[in-house]
């Protein structure tokens, strides 16, 4: 009681030399530190003169308690590994034996979860999550894995997309005006065409500028969504052959090949009917393989004509 | 003899005329060039691409500004730099320093059933330039292609009996094959109808309207318009679950010390995350809402009560990011939580201007 009081009388005593919190040095949370040291202070000299030799013999009841805890401690460590080194001794072939159940669990688990990131190769995949699922439509080309994209979509009535990851040159706002409501499979499917189609016509275009540059007499002019390619070319990567100028029109932007193709060259003059031919082939060329493909054709026609100079 | 000493004599006077570059356009280098500080030198004459390596290496960096000046420009001249020149670097300086304009969102439409966009940027580039010439005679058009299939445009003001200013042009960011362009803030609003029909025509858009959407920060204009600035999406394959958020009530905090609202604490940090997410806020600065409406009180009587015409007042809210600080209202225990949706709408809507009337 006695201690109580002197430390009230402490804090009166702080109090009164102290006016409004916002006017003390340093606001509410300092006084109140401020408060703890004096009433630790306060303690403290109460406690030690049969302080030092209490605090003593606690110390060594605990180093005692702590030594013992290590004893036991060491024993099983040791107790457990003379165990791991007879059980490993004794190993069998077939270990499903030796499992327990929680680890049967945990295999399944691994498996599921396994299965679940796969279904990712099927192009279009999901996760619930706490407003609705997370859709996840995964493109590819030709067996190439391309970009991924996310719609965020939110279960309540009307059904609405949160937020996503859809490039803002692909129609998601009139897809979703017409199915989102009506059709949650045509919406998701319909996204896919586009987004598949866009990452198809994109990979085409990359490629042709990466493994392709030496055929192009020129930079490739592209846009956003891929869909009109314009570039100079030369069947011939630095040969005499003849530079042609291809045109392509994507106008179904659902398709990764062109709609219309034309190939013109510079020039006044009539072509002769080599070249002509020519045209046309690579004209139906164009309309009817990807656009790497074509290319990789003429490098190999390229290579089948330096083998036969060779030879 | 006197036909060749006239020949020589045209010959020396053109061989002056090209050296000399326009006075001008010599000024407007020295302007350009005076603004850009000394760190970002290197940088933006390396972006710009006009001056070769060699000649940026004979460049002393260390002398006073105003020589420095003097060297580029020579520089410049040797290499018979245009006012096309000029304009690219100035559109070089203003990518470094976009923070310094503010930037108005134009939002275009299309037809409903049109053609697909068969998008072709150079001729954008040219009907753009077209449209603007043949209204304006003189004006001085630039494009420069940026990342992401965007191009900057700078275009300096003239009209039919003056040259353009070339000290007050207007900068358009536009996204090829999106229906956005941004705009410098400028002050010759008579100009914006003209510029706002060239993009739409070039674009083959039908319609052009202003959104009320208004910063400094382009980038964050681009994130709310494009909706691109939640880019966290759950799946399977993320190895680092969703991050739980400590409550601020650390675990490991003094054990004297009890949360006493400790319920009501966790309420409304779930409601700011559902409401503002996990992600960085885009930046904006301000938010202004003009109100006109009928006033409203608790108490009864009073003059404002009984006034039947709508009351006018204009409340602007400003801070270095807005949006996060409005996010940190209620954990900080200024505001009740949920915030008014008028205020947690804006990224949403793509609005920062609002104007509020009775229904």
């Amino acid at each position: 009681m006695s201690q109580e009081g002197s430390c009230k009388s402490e804090e009166m005593e702080l109090a009164n030399t102290l006016s409004t919190h916002g006017e003390s040095k340093g606001g509410v949370l300092a006084h109140l530190e401020r408060l703890e040291i004096h009433m630790n202070r306060s303690r403290k000299k109460l406690e030690e003169p049969q302080g030092a030799q209490a605090l003593g013999s606690a110390l060594g009841t605990k180093i005692q308690k702590l030594r013992r805890l290590r004893d036991k401690l060491r024993a099983e460590v040791k107790q457990r590994q003379a165990g791991v080194k007879a059980s490993t001794a004794n190993v069998e072939p077939d270990q499903t034996l030796d499992m327990s159940e929680q680890e049967v669990l945990e295999r399944k688990r691994e498996n599921l979860k396994a299965i679940l990131q796969a279904y990712r190769f099927t192009g279009l995949s999901g996760k619930l999550t706490s407003r609705g699922v997370c859709v996840c439509i995964n493109t590819a080309f030709e067996g190439n894995l391309l970009d991924s994209y996310f719609v965020d979509l939110v279960i309540q009535k009307p059904l609405r997309i949160h937020h996503h990851s859809i490039p803002v040159f692909i129609p998601l706002e009139e897809i979703s005006a017409k199915y989102l409501q009506t059709n949650i499979q045509h919406f998701l499917f319909s996204l896919c065409e586009y987004l598949n189609a866009y990452s198809g016509r994109k990979y085409q275009a990359d490629r042709l500028q990466s493994d392709f540059a030496a055929f192009l007499a020129g930079p490739l002019q592209r846009n956003a969504l891929c869909n009109l390619l314009s570039f100079t070319y030369k069947v011939e990567p630095g040969g005499q052959s003849f530079p042609f100028c291809a045109r392509l029109l994507y106008k179904d932007l659902t398709l990764t090949l062109p709609t219309d193709v034309t190939i013109t060259y510079q020039g006044m003059e009539a072509l002769s009917t080599s070249w002509e031919e020519q045209r046309a082939s690579h004209a139906n060329l164009f309309r009817t393989k990807p656009l790497h493909q074509v290319f990789t054709s003429f490098a190999r026609k390229g290579e089948t004509l330096d083998m036969s100079l060779v030879s | 003899m006197q036909p060749l000493a006239l020949l020589l004599i045209l010959f020396v006077a053109a061989l002056q005329r090209g050296k000399e570059m326009d006075e001008t356009v010599a000024e407007f280098f020295k302007r350009i060039i005076l603004k850009i500080p000394m760190i970002e030198m290197m940088t933006i004459l390396k972006t710009w691409g006009f001056l070769s390596e060699n000649q940026l290496q004979t460049v002393n960096l260390r002398q006073r500004k105003e020589s420095l000046v003097q060297d580029l420009v020579l520089l410049c001249e040797e290499k018979r730099a245009s006012l096309n020149d000029a304009a690219l670097l100035d559109i070089v300086y203003t990518q470094f320093h976009r923070h310094q304009k503010v930037w108005d969102v134009f939002r275009m439409s299309k037809e409903p059933g049109e053609d697909s966009d068969l998008f072709d940027m150079e001729q954008f580039k040219s009907s753009f330039k077209k449209i603007l010439q043949r209204a304006l005679k003189n004006v001085t058009v630039s494009f420069r292609d940026a990342e992401e299939n965007a191009v900057w445009i700078r275009i300096a003001w003239g009209t039919q009996y003056r040259k353009p200013n070339q000290y007050k042009p207007t900068y358009v960011v536009y996204y090829s094959q999106t229906p956005y362009a941004f705009t410098s803030s400028s002050r010759l609003r008579s100009n914006i109808p003209l510029l706002g029909q060239a993009l739409t025509v070039a674009s083959k858009h039908h319609q052009i309207v202003k959104m009320d959407l208004r910063s400094r920060y382009l980038d964050s204009l681009k994130a709310i318009v494009f909706k691109q600035y939640n880019q966290t999406f759950e799946t399977h394959n993320s190895t680092t679950p969703l991050q739980e958020r400590s409550l601020g009530l650390d675990i490991n905090m003094d054990s004297r010390i009890i949360h006493e609202n400790r319920i009501e604490k966790e309420r409304v940090q779930r409601v700011t995350e559902e409401t503002f997410g996990h992600y960085p806020q885009p930046r904006l600065e301000f938010a202004q809402y003009k109100l006109e409406t009928k006033f409203k009180s608790d108490l009864n009587g009073g003059i404002l009560a009984e006034r039947e015409e709508p009351l006018r007042c204009l409340i602007k809210f400003s801070s270095p990011n807005l949006l996060e600080a409005l996010k940190s209202l209620a954990p900080a225990g200024i505001a009740d939580a949920p915030l008014s949706p008028l205020l947690t709408c804006i990224p949403n809507k793509g609005m920062n201007y609002f104007k509020i009337r009775d229904k």
